[in-house]
């Protein structure tokens, strides 16, 4: 599998809400301390390795070119990798891979994230992450698909939010000794999560990570090169990634079975058989409190349903017998996308070198697991680093990052009022047509019908249809009409719209599994209490009258209760 | 298996947008450039010592050599042009009642282009490598943006 990949450099900007330094000097600040931490300098680089996620965030298209000198590019082979919230962790497998190739000797590695230049709220940027034609129309907002696959994972394992919580908790809890955290609270309570704002249930204002702004490096070497920089390289021992069909209402959200698939992938190569005993020290990707323990879980360190109680019980604190997120993670540390993501390998990287200060787990950990996840849902990417038997740490007297990092700020009438400020809006519209299959099933919806298509293949019924089948890659075979009834999957309460502007009324979206097919769509719940909705709930489809459809996802008024049920 | 489609006109389409702005602050070099150009009138850059380069506008770090920059060299008003053009049609294609000439400027002590409008071309066709000077606002209308820089004038139009 190529040459051995190390570790030998890490650096990282403070994550604060609103950065008075630009995008391109938040990744120099980040890669001169990831330089410096290693005693290299940019002529020792053979290629950069360089992410972001949304161009909308920093409102640059074509983001790497504009990062590109800030992170040490100027004349060298430089690409931009980008799988969404799975970004980061996937810059550490792209180093991984331009080394163990023999293509470069020594990577240097950059994430950066300035989420603050988006106006008003960078949900605005995520909006088009749902179907145009299918979903958009609802009026969806990104909580909406966290709050319904938390549900979904609640409901099905039967969990406390209590244990959920304790992760919120956690976090934040650890990030107090982070230098470079936005959100350490030393002090926060469960009680204090169950009581902020509900946002979208059961997601509430403390289950999520702030907006960051923030950049972070590595340098990754060859094994002969690694070996003269340092007597402490921490190997790259694994990699894996992993993406799942975008039909995320097809999907079952209560287990990922792509960040599954990722990590078996990382465990395979590492030789790591039994990772619960193997890995000493977890960086699981935790936007959402709930990700966490679901993404434990993906990356099979506890049984389906069964990370909440390990959270619950200590098991994950710095001091338990699997540590998780250490650092303090997105939710206390900070969430600037992809920056956030390549944090978790420099902690990593920090904990199996013993310089992790004030957050070291004890033990002198010997591997590492780091993982994050992203696009609708359905990329995982997993990292395992480790240490040789004989170079574990002992009592290292480094301390990182330094208690002084890089990056100031602003408070919100600084940013207003700063000097030179502009302001832009991308004035970008488009028309979306629905394509061959959809626009059958938009026909079909006018006439108060639901259809599908049939695989042979799978032997499965696909709702909302498609004109090929994704997993057997061959044609569909023939239109089916199914039921205009199903059951709820999972449901949301939500108070907010994307700008996180409160609603007047709640809206209830719900993943409707449509009855006499294997998937379902999206949609909203209608004549029904909120307090009155379960998961597993009959529904049928309430139309719109005959003259007032469109061929639109909307002549479907809404799903409500089933009638005589 | 692709269905075809004979009524184009009734194919339904889904109109929407990316309903985002953007809110740029100039960043640490960016401040004091906007700050001296309002308050002083001068244009500045930063000098790396290393490579020998003068960057104008002033960077915080040199993209060659990673080293940290100060923002302290007065570079311009005069500088040579390097490329012009003239703009004929705005951005959405319409035809412009004036057209714009568009320059690229080396400013004097510095080593890098700077983007900016060429006023009062004239009669005379501009020439590529011909001496142009920046024309500032007066300080009251300056507001710390590019625009406090009014364009570059050909030095001939002084004559």
């Amino acid at each position: 599998m190529g040459r051995r990949v190390a570790v030998v450099g890490a650096g990282m900007t403070r994550f604060v809400r609103r950065a008075q330094e630009t995008g391109k000097e938040l990744a120099w600040e980040a890669a001169r301390a990831a330089l410096g931490s290693c005693e290299l300098t940019l002529d020792d680089i053979d290629a950069v390795c360089l992410t972001s996620a949304p161009d909308a965030f920093d409102g640059v298209h074509k983001k790497g070119e504009y990062l590109s000198e800030g992170a040490g590019a100027w004349g060298k082979p430089c690409i931009r990798t980008y799988v969404g919230g799975g970004s980061g962790v996937f810059a550490g497998i792209q180093a991984w891979y331009t080394v163990a190739s023999g293509m470069a000797d020594i990577a240097l590695v950059v994430a950066e994230e300035k989420m603050s230049s988006t106006q008003p709220h960078p949900q605005g940027a995520f909006l088009t992450i749902f179907d145009s034609v299918l979903e958009r129309p609802l009026g969806p907002n990104l909580l909406w698909i966290f709050a319904l696959e938390m549900n979904r994972y609640m409901s099905v394992h039967g969990l406390d939010k209590r244990d959920i919580a304790a992760v919120a908790v956690k976090n934040k809890r650890n990030a107090s000794g982070h230098p470079s955290a936005l959100l350490g609270q030393a002090e926060i309570t469960v009680e204090d999560v169950l009581a902020s704002e509900t946002l979208a249930w059961p997601v509430q204002r403390l289950d999520v990570s702030p907006i960051s702004d923030g950049a972070v490096a590595l340098v990754v070497a060859s094994e002969d090169v690694a070996e003269r920089i340092t007597d402490r390289p921490v190997w790259i021992q694994g990699v894996g990634w992993n993406l799942d069909t975008a039909y995320w209402t097809n999907r079952d959200l209560v287990f990922p079975e792509y960040v599954a698939n990722a990590a078996r992938m990382a465990y395979d190569m590492a030789g790591v058989t039994e990772p619960r005993k193997q890995i000493d020290v977890a960086e699981p990707y935790d936007p959402f409190d709930y990700k966490e323990l679901h993404h434990l879980e993906g990356l099979l360190l506890f049984d389906r349903g069964k990370a909440p109680e390990a959270a619950r019980d200590g098991v994950l604190e710095r001091e338990g017998d699997l540590p998780s997120c250490p650092s303090g993670g997105l939710l206390g540390v900070g969430n600037p996308i992809a920056a956030a993501g390549l944090m978790k390998l420099a902690e990593l990287f920090w904990q199996l070198r013993g310089e992790a200060g004030a957050r070291q787990v004890p033990g002198s950990p010997e591997r590492g697991v780091a993982q994050a996840w992203g696009d609708l849902m359905q990329v995982g990417t997993v990292v395992v680093m480790g240490v040789d038997e004989h170079r574990r740490a002992s009592g290292a007297a480094v301390s990182n990052p330094p208690a002084e990092p890089a990056g100031r700020g602003l408070s919100e009438p600084e940013f207003r009022s700063a000097v030179g400020a502009v302001e832009h809006a991308v004035d970008a519209r488009y028309e979306w047509d629905a394509g061959v299959a959809v626009g059958r099933f938009l026909d079909g919806l006018r006439e108060g019908r639901i259809l599908g298509r049939s695989c042979q293949g799978c032997e499965r019924v696909l709702v909302p249809p498609r004109m090929f089948c994704e997993r057997c890659f061959r044609p569909t075979d023939a239109w089916v009409e199914v039921e205009a009834t199903g059951t709820v999957q999972t449901y949301s309460v939500c108070h907010v719209a994307w700008d996180m502007r409160p609603l007047d009324a709640p809206e209830l979206p719900a993943v409707i599994a449509i009855d006499g097919s294997d998937g379902g769509f999206l949609h909203v719940l209608g004549e029904v209490d909120a307090a009155d909705v379960t998961v597993g709930m009959a529904v049928e489809a309430v139309w719109k009258h005959v003259g007032e459809r469109q061929g639109s996802i909307l002549d479907i008024a809404y799903f409500r209760p089933r009638r005589g049920v | 298996m692709l269905e075809r489609i004979s009524r184009p006109a009734e194919v339904r389409r889904w109109p929407g947008s990316i309903p985002v702005g953007h809110r740029y602050t100039p960043g640490r070099a960016g401040e004091v450039f906007f700050t001296a150009l309002r308050d002083g009138g001068v244009l500045l850059g930063a000098r790396c010592s290393h490579c020998d380069l003068v960057y104008a506008p002033a960077r915080a770090f040199c993209e060659r050599c990673f080293s940290e920059l100060t923002p302290d060299t007065e570079v311009g008003p005069g500088g040579e042009l390097l490329s012009f053009t003239i703009a004929f049609a705005h951005v959405n294609g319409d035809p412009l009642d004036v057209p714009v000439t568009y320059g690229l400027v080396r400013l004097d002590g510095a080593d890098t282009v700077f983007l900016h409008v060429v006023l009062d071309a004239g009669d005379e066709p501009l020439e590529i490598g011909e001496r142009v000077q920046a024309v500032l606002k007066p300080e009251a209308d300056r507001t710390a943006s590019i625009l406090d820089v009014e364009g570059f004038r050909p030095e001939r139009s002084d004559d």
